[in-house]
């Protein structure tokens, strides 16, 4: 779960980042009297769950309190990657002399933290280990150990730091890394660390990704995943317990895992388009299939269903009575296609079969997404 | 011959007085794996389905020599159970659990790391040695014996061409799940070693999905290592970019411009492999090699 920048500059502040002072504000006269007790000049910034604020004009640098008016009123209406602005956070406006860019993340394919450290803050970490290589340098960490200080220090040294400057960085750094592993993060990235005229050090920015599979530790950030999600489709999806995802198209997707999804969605593509992806996960029962079917057909449009299951875990004989279930209450007449395969097949196919779905009993997607086109077409 | 069990691999599961422990162990049972002990804290002394449960892996292993496990744990509990494990002396561990935290998979693997354990998964559907044992939750009927390894990122799609293979005349040796999240204990090229290495087994088939290193590392490792036949098939070429497709690994990260199916298609054909833009493909381009070599 991504957090959004004054979440992530809360957790900053507990684990002794210093950040300049902010507040919140949710409309254009709250965000002036918040800038108001600031101070000007202030920064006016975009609270959304993505990047590339600055591109879309959802950071603007004010002078003057009508300005701070004026640039709220302007980031709050705005919409960034589709992405609503609903707050924003309005901070100091600091000097600069110098930005640094600091990051804690997952090396996935290791499997440990990595440590990354650049003299050069501002761009993408990504822009900047392309562009100058030299100046950026990674560190695995021992998540048993931890990231030592004088690994922190080492790292300033190898990016050419020296002097106060090295401490106060590796200070920071060994800090960052305890967001990291004290929140369970999967990335923890401050771009940019500033150093002010004054030789004080500031994160500007906050960046901070939960694993989602560990807040159920971290009851104290009253975070909810089910209300991070934009799309209503895909809220609803989270809420009843499934993975839906929405795409463009109109062939209706339900699958009992994630990779059967995909590969359903591939071969659909070839001649027709997915209106969503939507995977059950091992919880299958019948009044899930019965949400589920709900959830698809709620989007505009909808010509068809396939759904393709496996009972390994997932009793599909079930699944199949919440399908048909649904299709009899609410008088479902486009093609429903079945191709279910597994433990107790033959009588999950007797209940699809005996209330009009389509069953597919080849064991290739393929040929089951062969009858759906057929079908389409008019055929039986 | 296989890989990492076969039907004498003596077998414990741990969680197995729960729902899923309970129904699994029975399948495993019938399908013929070697399950000497169960484990659930505090459930020592019971049965299930004839086989003795006990309070510590250190008892089991014991009492009943176990050698390998397979976890129905919930996800706060793997750590402290793997730990537990591994201090057994357990050489073989299938992790089936799905939402165990990335910073608990990251503490494990370090602790296993200089020690004699193999780790599957999370998220694993487990492994099967086919007509022989499995660990984990596969339907055996979806399976047929034969010389075709299997290495999957997805449950449902190891059963998907397993099948497929099947009606294509072609047997499997082992299928193994590595599980589907973004760390898994066990990375593709150290199960294609295993394969290479493997007398009964002929030709691997790989089956990656978007996200992450494993298809491209395993195109490294098939360069350097490997002269048996490898054959994949990558799902997701129309997933979108940055949004997760159920398994918490299948996201394409957007500015590293890696882990799309594309760039693992490339990879994977620069040395050599065959691979399929369907499932169904990959039957055909194995008999191609298994025929006409």
């Amino acid at each position: 779960m991504k957090l959004y920048e004054f979440e992530g500059s809360e957790l900053f502040r507990r684990e002794g980042i210093p950040v300049p002072n902010y507040t919140l504000a949710a409309s254009p006269q709250e965000a002036r009297e918040k800038a108001q007790e600031l101070g000007l000049p202030v920064v006016v910034k975009a609270q959304v769950l993505t990047g590339g604020r600055w591109l879309a004009g959802g950071v603007q640098i004010a002078q003057s309190l009508d300005y701070v008016e004026k640039s709220a009123s302007r980031i709050l209406g705005l919409s960034i990657k589709g992405l609503p602005v609903q707050q924003v956070m309005v901070t100091q406006k600091v000097e600069t002399a110098r930005e640094f860019y600091l990051g804690v993340t997952v090396d996935e394919y290791h499997g440990t933290p990595v440590a990354i450290l650049s003299a050069k803050g501002g761009v993408s970490v990504n822009k900047i280990a392309r562009d100058r290589p030299d100046s950026v340098v990674s560190r695995p960490v021992s998540i048993t150990k931890g990231l030592l200080p004088s690994e922190a220090r080492q790292m300033c040294r190898e990016v050419g730091l020296s002097g106060k400057e090295l401490t106060q960085v590796a200070g920071i750094l060994s800090a960052l890394y305890h967001v990291f592993r004290n929140y369970d993060a999967l990335v923890a990235e401050i771009n940019p660390l500033v150093r002010t005229p004054q030789r004080s050090y500031l994160a500007l920015d906050a960046k901070v990704e939960i694993d989602d599979s560990s807040l159920y530790r971290h009851p104290d950030l009253h975070l909810s995943l089910k209300e991070r999600i934009p799309n209503p489709l895909e809220r609803k999806g989270r809420q009843i317990g499934v993975t839906y995802v929405e795409l463009d198209g109109d062939i209706a997707i339900i699958a009992s895992g994630a990779g059967l999804g995909m590969a359903s969605m591939d071969i659909i593509s070839r001649r027709m388009r997915p209106a969503n992806f939507l995977e059950t996960g091992g919880a299958i029962t019948a009044d899930l299939l019965y949400k589920v079917m709900d959830l698809v057909l709620q989007k505009e449009g909808i010509r068809a269903v396939f759904i393709n299951v496996y009972g390994g875990i997932n009793p599909i004989q079930e699944g199949a009575k919440g399908v048909v279930r649904y299709m009899q209450e609410h008088g479902v007449t486009i093609p429903v296609v079945a191709k279910a395969l597994g433990n107790r097949q033959e009588e999950t196919w007797e209940i699809f079969k005996k209330h009009g779905v389509k069953v597919v009993t080849d064991v290739s997607t393929e040929k089951g997404v062969e009858q759906l086109a057929h079908l389409l077409e008019g055929g039986t | 011959m296989s890989v990492l069990l076969n039907r004498e691999t003596r077998v414990l599961v741990q969680g197995i007085t729960g729902r899923a422990g309970r129904v699994q162990t029975k399948w495993m049972l019938e399908y013929g794996t070697n399950i000497v002990a169960g484990v659930t804290p505090g459930k020592g002394g019971e049965e299930v389905e004839g086989v003795p449960v006990y309070d510590t892996v250190a008892e089991a292993v014991a009492k009943q020599d176990a050698e390998a496990s397979v976890f129905f744990v919930p996800p706060p509990a793997v750590k402290e159970t793997a730990l537990q494990t591994i201090d057994a002396g357990i050489r073989l561990i299938v992790v089936v659990t799905e939402h165990v935290p990335v910073h608990d998979v990251m503490e494990i693997r370090e602790y296993a790391s200089d020690r004699e354990v193999q780790i599957i998964g999370p998220t694993s559907p487990g492994v099967i040695t086919v007509g022989e044992a499995k660990m984990g939750i596969m339907p055996g009927n979806m399976f047929t014996p034969g010389h075709i390894g299997v290495i999957s990122r997805s449950g449902t799609l190891s059963y998907e061409i397993s099948i497929n293979l099947a009606t294509g005349g072609l047997g499997q040796s082992t299928v193994v799940g590595i599980g589907a999240d973004p760390v898994v204990f066990t990375n593709m090229p150290e199960l294609l070693r295993l394969f290479e290495n493997d007398p009964d087994t002929e030709l691997v088939v790989i089956v990656g999905e978007v996200g992450g290193m494993q298809e491209e590392k395993a195109a490294e490792f098939i360069d350097r290592w490997m002269t048996k036949p490898v054959v994949a098939y990558i799902a997701g070429h129309n997933a979108p970019e940055g949004k997760r497709m159920g398994h918490a690994g299948a996201i394409i990260q957007g500015d590293y411009g890696r882990g799309t199916p594309q760039s693992k298609m490339a990879a994977l054909r620069e040395v050599g492999v065959d691979v399929a833009k369907y499932p169904a493909e990959v039957c055909e381009l194995v008999q191609k090699h298994l025929i006409c070599p």
